[in-house]
């Protein structure tokens, strides 16, 4: 079964671009990352999935439900992780998650309580007391707490630092393991790339490309920065798979596709000083993308 | 259900504010009437310079200063029906709209629960404390007139001069609750529902004083509830009744179709 399915759906501000003709399908148990700079229109797409702004025209459906007309019952089994967390300022964090978990059928205590446990979420402090941080983990908890089969994730891991990222990610794979389906927005290509199994690019509101992670990364080039010990070494070096080379005295820039380790072992033979390799910037990927579309 | 209560909770230190100052200021007025009722007859004099248009407009051509009851009328009354508005109002336009001025709307859409359970969770607990503020009130009044009577007075006045404010509350807080459908930010609301009620009032005094405005008695509900209407005649007309009907209903009514529609987007 398709969890989530977009059909043509387009949604116009006045006449501000939103998205257009957007399809999605994501099936059962799929981590699916949505990936695209700001202002592409990931928030749109998601807002229109959750309702909050209605579709100029074309179709969304979760769990094979309209997203208009039956908002309501779709929502019991979503858990929804803002961009930016805005909580009620006069509620504690054990209030808001209390008041978070009445709206669903059930008792959740032991589940918010080991949640909270592994996120390090103080329970007793105010919300406005709280640190962005602080403020993203007891969002999670709250898109966590109830079980939901679908969770819906806008730039998840803005604002936790590394150790909390890296346990991020684990609780959802635990629960992906569980059988809940992931949609995983994002700007950060390498994020995306360590959760997700199938990717959509939108960019300008249109979506690019749906692509698995294991072809993305085949197509996908390094940037990468050399100083040789000479300017003319930097001149004359050559690999294969290199493109766009550009030097600056003894530093050469070029891309690279292809694997790694013929890359260094091409320049463990010539004597060099420093090596960089950088996975390109997501607006890069886009152009390679864009320039292949024109093609 | 979840919502009202959660309502309850995050305006009740706003309304246990608002109902200590005025029943305060309330009290406080009544405490003056022993003294001011004999002088009655000074103080009809001294106003009697004033022109009649002036005198008429705030009732005092027809209230007796010397009963409880008029006294009341010229008093407290209006400050209790225009202070009681500007809450009544504030109350009605924050109250939907703060989550979005907040940006909780979102967590809020986010769970299983409808825009029409949200609006109805909302109006409902808008309704709640202004009826208890005008219960309050009321029973306060209760006790003072009982105290300070020198005479028997009308129960029928009486009942009539505690649920003209409510009227005004309803409909200022139902007006508000509509402006909100458009005007979600919360530096706009306070001037908006502080310059509504006292243009209102303002446009009812206008009203009064000159002939030629006198049409404008049909746009301000202060005028709809009078206290020397209220008082002197005992009663409230059906046209105005039929008026505050009518706006309290098209204002929650067009609320639940507006709110439906509208993209929130914070």
């Amino acid at each position: 079964m398709n969890i989530i399915e977009t059909s043509q759906l387009t949604k116009y501000y006045g006449k501000n671009r939103g998205i257009i003709n957007v399809n999605l399908k994501i099936t059962e148990g799929e981590v699916f990352g949505f990936i695209g700079p700001n202002g592409a229109g990931k928030s749109t797409t998601i807002r229109t999935l959750l309702n909050f702004i209605h579709p100029t025209s074309g179709i969304a459906k979760i769990f094979g439900m309209d997203c208009t007309k039956e908002s309501e019952s779709i929502k019991k089994e979503i858990g929804y992780l803002p961009a930016e967390i805005n909580y009620y300022d006069d509620m504690t964090v054990s209030d808001l998650l209390e008041y978070s978990s009445k709206f669903y059928e059930g008792d959740f205590d032991a589940r918010t309580k080991e949640l909270c446990n592994i996120f390090e979420v103080e329970k007793n402090k105010k919300i406005e007391e709280l640190s962005s941080g602080n403020k993203k983990k007891t969002a999670l908890v709250q898109a966590l707490l109830h079980r939901p089969k679908l969770l819906i994730l806008d730039e998840p891991t803005n604002g936790l630092d590394p150790l909390m990222q890296q346990k991020f990610f684990e609780v959802l794979k635990n629960e992906n393991k569980n059988g809940t389906t992931i949609f995983f927005s994002s700007h950060i290509l390498s994020e995306v790339q360590k959760m997700c199994s199938k990717v959509a690019i939108i960019r300008e509101g249109k979506i690019l490309k749906i692509e698995t992670i294991d072809n993305l990364r085949a197509s996908n080039y390094k940037k990468v920065t050399v100083e040789f010990d000479s300017a003319e070494m930097a001149d004359e070096y050559k690999a294969e798979g290199m493109t766009s080379k550009k030097t600056r005295g003894s530093q050469a820039y070029f891309l690279y596709r292809g694997p790694v380790e013929k890359l260094v072992a091409s320049l463990y033979r010539v004597k060099i000083k420093n090596l960089n390799i950088q996975e390109p910037e997501l607006e890069e990927i886009f152009m390679h993308y864009y320039a292949k579309e024109e093609e | 259900m979840l919502i009202f209560l959660r309502e309850l909770k995050r305006n009740r230190k706003a309304f246990v504010i608002w109902i200590l100052i005025l029943a305060g200021f309330n009290a406080m007025m009544f405490a003056f009437f022993p003294s001011l009722s004999g002088e009655a007859q000074k103080i009809k004099d001294l106003m009697d310079v004033y022109p009649d248009s002036m005198k008429s407009a705030f009732g005092l051509d027809r209230l007796d200063m010397s009963t409880i009851m008029g006294f009341y009328g010229i008093e407290n009354y209006l400050f209790i029906a225009l202070l009681g508005s500007i809450y009544a109002m504030l109350l009605g336009a924050g109250i939907l709209s703060k989550e979005e001025s907040d940006g909780t709307i979102e967590f809020l859409l986010s769970k299983p629960v409808t825009r029409n359970k949200i609006v109805t969770g909302k109006a409902l607990c808008v309704l709640f404390y202004i009826l208890l503020f005008n219960i309050i009130m009321t029973s306060a009044n209760f006790i003072f007139f009982e105290i300070f009577k020198k005479e028997a007075y009308s129960i029928k006045a009486f009942v009539l001069v505690s649920v003209g404010p409510l009227l005004l509350h309803l409909t200022f807080s139902a007006i508000g609750f509509f402006i909100s459908m458009f005007i979600v930010k919360a530096k706009a609301i306070y001037p908006i529902a502080i310059g509504a009620v006292m243009g209102a009032y303002l446009i009812s005094i206008v009203s009064s004083i000159s002939e030629k405005a006198e049409a404008l008695k049909y746009i301000t509900p202060f005028k709809y509830v009078d206290a020397s209407e209220l008082i002197i005649e005992e009663k409230i007309r059906i046209v105005y009744l039929a008026i505050i009907f009518f706006v309290i209903t098209a204002s929650i009514t067009a609320s639940y179709v507006i709110y439906n529609k509208k993209d929130i987007t914070i």
